[in-house]
């Protein structure tokens, strides 16, 4: 990156020699963006200390008074990395970040079916009216099943790149899990 | 230059600014520090007075005064009928957005708010014996885009440079000086204002201070403890249709006798009623009985506010209370209750809100010495939304996400040959359209004419650092921007202030776009001539397919560099500049032998027949 005030070549926000803030990053990845790793295990703080220290150089009250085209990029990093952290910090987004490249939850519409689980799910609710305790308790239980398996997904994936085609289905699970619990709440 | 923060109350406001290092409020002619937020017009409508003299005339004829003012800033007529009736002000029905009937007139809110705020930076303006900088000023927490967008147009209308709208709770924390506590605490902020409530979570990590939730009743207050003690009071004199007159003298006795209650036990309520003198007492105890259902009502938000942010009482370190309700003896029991722990109340609860905001102003500033870490982050309070097929409200940004926040969404056309879509903004949690609170109705207009569903409108909304809603188009099969025609629902109707602002905006983008396309093209210019110089000064050093290769590119460049797309000109420099770098390296290493062997570069090329 060269800086677009001084010219000179600069790699962070704020250009290291003249203090100019940088156009917002044109790539959309939470990970760039924070510059941190593509990884499915990090830890809240490593992201929260990623995201802290580009939010002090970048913020918009750094630059109050500064041109419109200043205050402008600042408005662009800020909202930028606020929503990149937003996509780290939440488990489930990353992991649908890492493997489909989108954070955000298919539209129902679009999603697969997963039709030998929706039946399990079927079961689940039928069960709901008699003993809500006891489908609450298998819900959970079904759900560190499938959270134990993202987890393995990912260990292997990181360990020597692994497969990531199975992580939509499983948050599908998870999500499917998540409503039946709310329903029996 | 001086920057001042300014805390525009429903009650009360208040300017102050750090003097000396020291963040204090200014006085006015007669060391007061509160500016009664009242202003009085005459009964055709002109103003008279504001401040004290306003409210010392409140309930006498030959005028109106309005109070409360920010009850009413960037509301809907039909949302505040009831408690427009409760102050007895008359409303033009006939628009959206709240305007009060005086004789001929109609007076909006914000204008009512933007005398108050000329008065303040007037009297800045005297201390300082020259014209302020820009202000801070603080709003609820949880005042929605339309409200904070009132705040701003009722600066702009009074000439007040606004550098940030800061959130009350955010600036009492500040004004605490709980930036200094250890790393990690989290504090609730308990504010009960004269006509709002708010509550906030904040944790302090860094030397940022991160709002992590809030909530809040922007109908709940100290007046409601005057209005209800004035009826008690109406009630027992007998009168019980009272007219706007009566009723506000009525409502001033309660709200004396409810000071009168927070150093003594009983109070005397005195008013001229119709003519009529009366007189009743007051215990404390049956205030208490009357108040308590009131007050309780801010535990449902403080309850929320601790969800939000995954929090139970027990997690909470510290509790500041700010806003004069919280003088109240039973309001200070109830805080303590709810988070189980004594609240901090060293502070003039009434000053505490203006301190803060004085202190981000000198933030701001840059000179402070809090200035290099730290930040103060807020949150939205309710989530942004568009509306979609059948009347849903899809979420854009949810509830509590940091600010600046943003969102893109891609629209196209349902109908062949539409050149315009129409987008609906809405604020709120729940799922129906109806069920949320209208922002604004935008028309994404000049779409050039295509098949249904073949346009890609990618829209661009961005809360900015003030809690209030931008909205960018771009057509990202042409790149242009497309045009977007803005009508806030409840925003001023003066057609010319919606326009200032749009332009403002517009402005801004293009301000962007163009700087940056002029800097690719400067640096795109220096790179082919250089490459031009060298081309045809060393010809002779090109290998292979160098030479074709980069007249290509620099032919590309500048075709690149009469268009406006400001990624290609930027794409195709850094090419050539990779491309040509081992010709580059291959003339550096030429000249230094040419240097060592005592000849210099042009005597070489003379000596080839090449023209410099």
């Amino acid at each position: 990156m060269i800086c677009w005030q001084c010219h000179e070549p600069t790699g962070s926000a704020v250009c290291v020699g003249c203090g100019t803030i940088q156009p917002p990053p044109a790539s959309p990845d939470p990970f760039e963006i924070l510059g941190l790793k593509r990884r499915y295990s990090l830890d809240r703080e490593e992201i929260e200390d990623a995201w802290r220290g580009i939010s002090r150089s970048v913020h918009p009250d750094r630059f109050a008074g500064k041109p419109a085209v200043i205050r402008r990029m600042s408005l662009q990093w800020t909202a930028a990395i606020n929503s990149a952290r937003r996509d780290l910090k939440d488990d489930d987004r990353r992991a649908r970040l890492l493997a489909t490249g989108d954070p955000n939850p298919p539209e129902t519409s679009k999603a697969p079916t997963d039709q030998e689980f929706l039946e399990s799910i079927f079961e689940l609710q039928m069960g709901a009216e008699d003993d809500p305790a006891g489908t609450r308790e298998q819900a959970r239980s079904m759900q560190d099943t499938e959270r134990a398996r993202l987890n393995a997904i990912f260990e292997a994936w990181e360990a020597d790149g692994g497969d990531l085609s199975d992580v939509e289905r499983i948050l599908g699970r998870l999500r499917y899990l998540n409503t039946a619990l709310s329903q029996t709440n | 230059m001086a920057n001042i923060g300014i805390d525009l109350g429903t009650t009360h406001s208040l300017v102050a600014m750090v003097i000396d290092g020291q963040a204090r409020c200014l006085l006015d002619d007669n060391d007061r520090a509160l500016l009664p937020s009242a202003v009085r017009y005459d009964d055709a409508g002109s103003p008279m007075s504001i401040g004290y003299p306003a409210l010392d005339a409140a309930g006498s004829p030959g005028g109106t005064t309005f109070t409360s003012a920010k009850r009413f800033m960037g509301r809907g007529a039909s949302e505040v009928a009831e408690e427009a009736s409760l102050f007895r002000y008359e409303l033009e029905d006939d628009d959206q957005a709240v305007h009060f009937r005086v004789g001929e007139r109609k007076i909006s809110p914000v204008e009512i708010s933007s005398f108050i705020l000329r008065l303040l930076h007037a009297r800045a303006e005297e201390c300082l014996f020259s014209r302020p900088g820009g202000a801070v000023i603080t709003v609820p927490a949880y005042f929605d885009d339309a409200q904070r967008q009132a705040t701003r147009d009722a600066a702009r209308l009074a000439g007040v440079e606004v550098l940030r709208l800061l959130n009350e709770p955010t600036a009492a924390a500040l004004a605490y000086g709980l930036e200094k506590s250890a790393d990690g605490q989290k504090v609730a902020i308990y504010d009960l204002g004269g006509g709002t409530f708010d509550v906030s979570i904040l944790e302090l990590q860094d030397g940022i201070f991160q709002v992590l939730s809030t909530a809040g009743d922007t109908h709940l207050g100290g007046d409601d403890f005057d209005q209800a003690l004035a009826k008690v009071l109406l009630t027992q004199a007998g009168i019980t249709d009272a007219d706007g007159t009566t009723f506000r003298a009525a409502v001033r006795a309660a709200e004396a006798a409810k000071r009168e209650l927070t150093d003594h036990d009983s109070a005397t309520l005195k008013a001229t009623l119709s003519g009529q003198a009366v007189e009743a007492g007051i215990d404390r105890a049956s205030f208490n009985a009357l108040i308590r259902p009131i007050v309780e009502r801010t535990a449902v938000a403080c309850r929320q506010a601790l969800s939000d942010a995954e929090l139970t009482p027990a997690d909470i370190d510290e509790v500041v209370l700010v806003g004069g309700s919280t003088r109240v003896p039973l309001v200070r029991e109830i805080a303590a209750e709810i988070f189980d722990r004594e609240p901090h109340c060293n502070l003039d609860p009434d000053q505490v809100v203006a301190i803060g905001a004085a202190l981000q102003a000198d933030i701001l500033t840059g000179n402070s010495e809090l200035a290099g870490d730290m930040l103060l982050l807020d949150v939205i309070p309710l989530s942004l939304g568009l509306e979609m097929m059948g009347g849903v409200v899809e979420r854009l940004i949810p509830r509590c996400s940091t600010i600046p926040a943003s969102a893109t969404q891609t629209f196209t056309t349902h109908v062949d040959n539409q050149t315009s879509v129409d987008m609906h903004i809405l604020q709120g949690e729940r799922e129906l359209v109806a069920d949320c609170r209208s922002l604004a109705r935008f028309k994404l207009t000049g779409i050039a004419p295509q098949p249904a569903g073949t346009p890609r409108i990618k829209v661009e909304f961005t809360v900015d650092a003030d809690g209030i809603l931008r909205v960018a188009a771009t057509d990202t099969q042409t790149g242009a921007q497309t045009a977007i025609d803005v009508q806030p629902s409840y925003g001023l109707s003066e057609d010319e202030i919606e326009q200032m602002l749009e332009d403002a905006i517009d402005n801004a983008e293009t301000d962007v776009d163009e700087r940056l396309l002029i800097d690719a093209r400067v640096e795109a210019e220096q790179i082919s001539l250089h490459l031009h110089k060298a081309l045809s000064a060393d010809a002779a050093l090109l290998e292979k397919d160098e030479g074709p290769m980069l007249t290509q590119l620099l032919e590309d460049l500048s075709n690149a560099m009469s268009g406006k797309d400001r990624q290609l000109i930027s794409d195709l420099s850094h090419k050539i500049d990779e491309v040509s770098a081992p010709f580059a390296q291959r003339r550096i290493e030429r000249d230094l032998e040419l240097a060592l062997s005592g000849r210099s570069t042009t005597s070489v090329a003379g000596e080839l027949g090449i023209p410099e």
